[in-house]
């Protein structure tokens, strides 16, 4: 029996308001071990169309940065695992960065995950999120130099997300050799690795666990909640929820190794 | 090309530009601004930029005097580079040079490109036929649907272009897209940004593989004999003005004057003018500069009948100096740019590209404010044959009608 956590993303708002709360009511109860609330961004450049698609959803669906935290919050109140919040700079930069950390403390957030507030442009994002308590967490994938790892490393983040190889959210993912040597290479420094990019079957789920703390599943979530909710339709709300919940819960079963 | 050894990019604007990008579009980036600081400073590189320049290109572009506008107004005069006289129709295709050479000495095989109105695409599909690569471009569905001869050109050329359909389906989605092909492509592919803009080295790049335009047009207006009182071009992300300001950037004159798409007005999505408070701080694409946004961040809509302008971002390296006051910012409404496109044609026997005719109107203005004795100087970084679907609708819809019902009935 493996140990390995599990961190499900998803994305307030997707496909709308209470779909989104119903989702992750569902994740809650399925006891996934960390949530990962994406705030989504009109522009994701480093996301496939998969959640590039559920963000405009969400988007047209009310998001706001204000609402994002009062999804946080609520689920923090129902008590979800610890949250990280992912976003893109453009999201956090608009807050004021130390303001955006402020206030994803508040929310009960655990950390934040911000792609492309690296160390060196992070925009005070590191100092301020320290100074909160927040783990933030770097993001390296396959192709990160040596030097670069190193250095980003020098923090001592408690969690790194590392990306399975490199291109975009939502992409098939071969597990090989090399990916496991990468991410023992980051495991080494002693950062807790969550592994994503890619991740749907409990096979994946199985090979990683022996090279990782935690595995990411973000498209395959998007797409059971999409699915789902299109199946109920959009005149039957309260079944919708229901289809949206067990679907979740669905897929959380089917990711752990038995 | 420059002569002075090239060192090190600060990257930086001000508080603009930056390298905003996940980690894994790190290693393309670094490894982009070691090769591109090599090249510059290898002879043989610049000795071949500067052959294809004359031989393929046809540098230098002239530069006219538009008497006859200049004498109706009974202002400044009014000088005019035709740099859409380059080959491919625009100043796109200097910077396609500059970036497919450089792309070709790093080993790359294969090209990936955005482009709005496609004149950034035609450039780099040509280059790309020239040079032997494989060319993939990015062009939203908007675009496409607007600017179909373009499409055509760089399918001539034997691009495929790829259509974009996410977002607004316009040129910030095409970049998106771009951007995660090359996250997972960099090993054998090079991202050929069009526009001054894009996590650095980019910014500086494209600035120095344009400023060709402004040191061809320093040089020609020397020979002349005049000392021109002010500079005017459009700003879309900026790879023109950048171009054309750039050998004056460090001297207080002489007046340089960036125009912005004024659109149908001033409310958000009638627009894309980022300058003078309309526009934001922002972290979008890899790098900070002012970019239409509302108060979380998120990208607005944008308008203007010319596609190169309707950007939501600025060049990160325009907005610093606009904001230190060297560059001053207008607009002009699509309007503004058809009268000018029409008064250019009938007085000069010269179309502007509908971007470049956002620079003319702003020029007309200029010089009906100064005397005679100045002197206005007038980008057209591109020439209007590829708008003839957008002008003729404006200019003569009935005619146009009638002849394209006519070619369908051929067809």
């Amino acid at each position: 029996m493996s140990t390995t956590a599990i961190m499900a993303h998803m994305i307030p708002y997707f496909p709308d308001r209470e779909l989104s709360y119903a989702a992750a009511h569902g994740l809650i109860d399925s006891k996934v071990d960390y949530l990962e609330v994406q705030f989504p961004f009109s522009d994701p450049s480093a996301d496939g169309p998969t959640i590039e698609d559920a963000c405009g959803r969400a988007l047209a669906s009310g998001f706001s940065t204000a609402r994002g935290f009062e999804f946080v919050h609520t689920l923090v109140d129902r008590g979800a695992p610890p949250v990280f919040i992912m976003t893109y700079a453009g999201i956090a930069y608009a807050s004021g960065v130390k303001e955006f950390c402020d206030l994803a403390k508040q929310s009960g957030a655990a950390g934040l995950i911000i792609p492309d507030l690296p160390y060196d442009y992070d925009e005070g994002l590191y100092e301020a999120g320290i100074a909160q308590g927040l783990a933030i967490v770097p993001v390296v994938a396959p192709s990160t130099t040596p030097d670069r790892l190193a250095e980003l490393l020098k923090v001592q983040p408690e969690y790194v997300y590392a990306a399975l190889r490199v291109g975009i959210t939502g992409a098939a993912t071969e597990l090989g050799q090399d990916n496991l040597d990468f991410l023992d290479r980051v495991g080494a420094s002693g950062a807790k690795v969550m592994a994503g990019f890619g991740i749907r079957s409990r096979d994946q789920v199985r090979m990683l666990s022996e090279h990782v703390h935690a595995v990411v599943v973000g498209s395959a979530f998007v797409k059971a909640i999409s699915a789902a909710a299109a199946a109920a339709g959009p005149d039957e709300p309260a079944a919708a929820a229901e289809a949206v919940y067990s679907a979740v819960e669905t897929l959380v079963s089917a990711l752990r190794p038995d | 090309m420059p002569q002075h050894e090239y060192r090190a990019f600060k990257n930086t604007f001000g508080e603009f530009g930056g390298r905003y990008v996940a980690e894994v579009l790190r290693p393309p980036l670094d490894e982009l601004e070691a090769a591109f600081i090599a090249a510059m400073n290898d002879p043989q590189y610049r000795a071949e930029f500067d052959s294809i320049c004359t031989e393929y290109i046809g540098r230098p572009t002239p530069l006219l005097h538009a008497r006859n506008t200049s004498r109706e107004i009974g202002g400044a005069q009014i000088y005019i580079k035709l740099e859409g006289l380059a080959n491919t129709g625009a100043h796109k295709i200097n910077n396609a040079v500059g970036q497919a050479l450089l792309a070709k000495r790093m080993g790359k095989t294969r090209i990936i490109a955005e482009t709005g109105a496609g004149q950034h695409g035609v450039a780099t599909a040509a280059i790309c036929a020239k040079l032997g690569l494989e060319c993939c471009i990015y062009m939203g569905e908007v675009d496409i649907a607007r600017q179909k001869p373009n499409v055509f050109c760089m399918e001539l050329y034997g691009a495929e272009v790829r259509p974009v359909s996410g977002g607004s389906r316009t040129l910030k989605d095409a970049v998106n897209e771009a951007l995660r092909d090359w996250a997972a492509s960099f090993a054998n592919t090079h991202y050929l940004i069009g526009s001054a803009l894009g996590p650095s080295p980019f910014p500086d790049m494209v600035r120095e593989f344009q400023s060709v335009v402004g040191k061809e047009t320093k040089a020609q207006l020397k020979a002349a004999g005049v000392v021109p009182d002010a500079l005017v071009a459009c700003v879309g992300g900026g790879s023109n003005s950048i171009g054309f300001f750039s050998p004056y950037l460090e001297s207080e004159t002489p007046r340089l004057i960036g125009v912005e798409a004024g659109g149908r007005g001033m409310n958000t999505g009638e627009h894309a003018a980022r300058m003078n408070g309309l526009g934001k701080t922002g972290i979008v694409q890899g790098y900070k500069s002012l970019f239409l946004v509302d108060d979380d961040g998120q990208v607005q809509a944008t308008h203007s009948v010319s596609a190169g302008l309707d950007y939501p971002g600025i060049g990160p390296q325009l907005a610093h100096l606009g904001s230190i006051g060297r560059i001053e910012f207008t607009r002009a409404t699509d309007t503004e740019a058809l009268e000018a496109l029409k008064l250019f044609a009938r007085n000069e026997g010269v179309i502007f590209a509908l971007e470049s005719a956002h620079g003319g109107a702003a020029a007309l203005k200029l010089a009906a404010e100064l005397p005679p004795s100045a002197t206005v100087v007038v980008n057209m970084s591109g020439r209007g044959d590829k708008d003839i679907f957008i002008t003729a609708r404006e200019i003569a819809p009935e005619s146009w009608k009638r002849f394209l019902e006519q070619e369908v009935q051929t067809l």
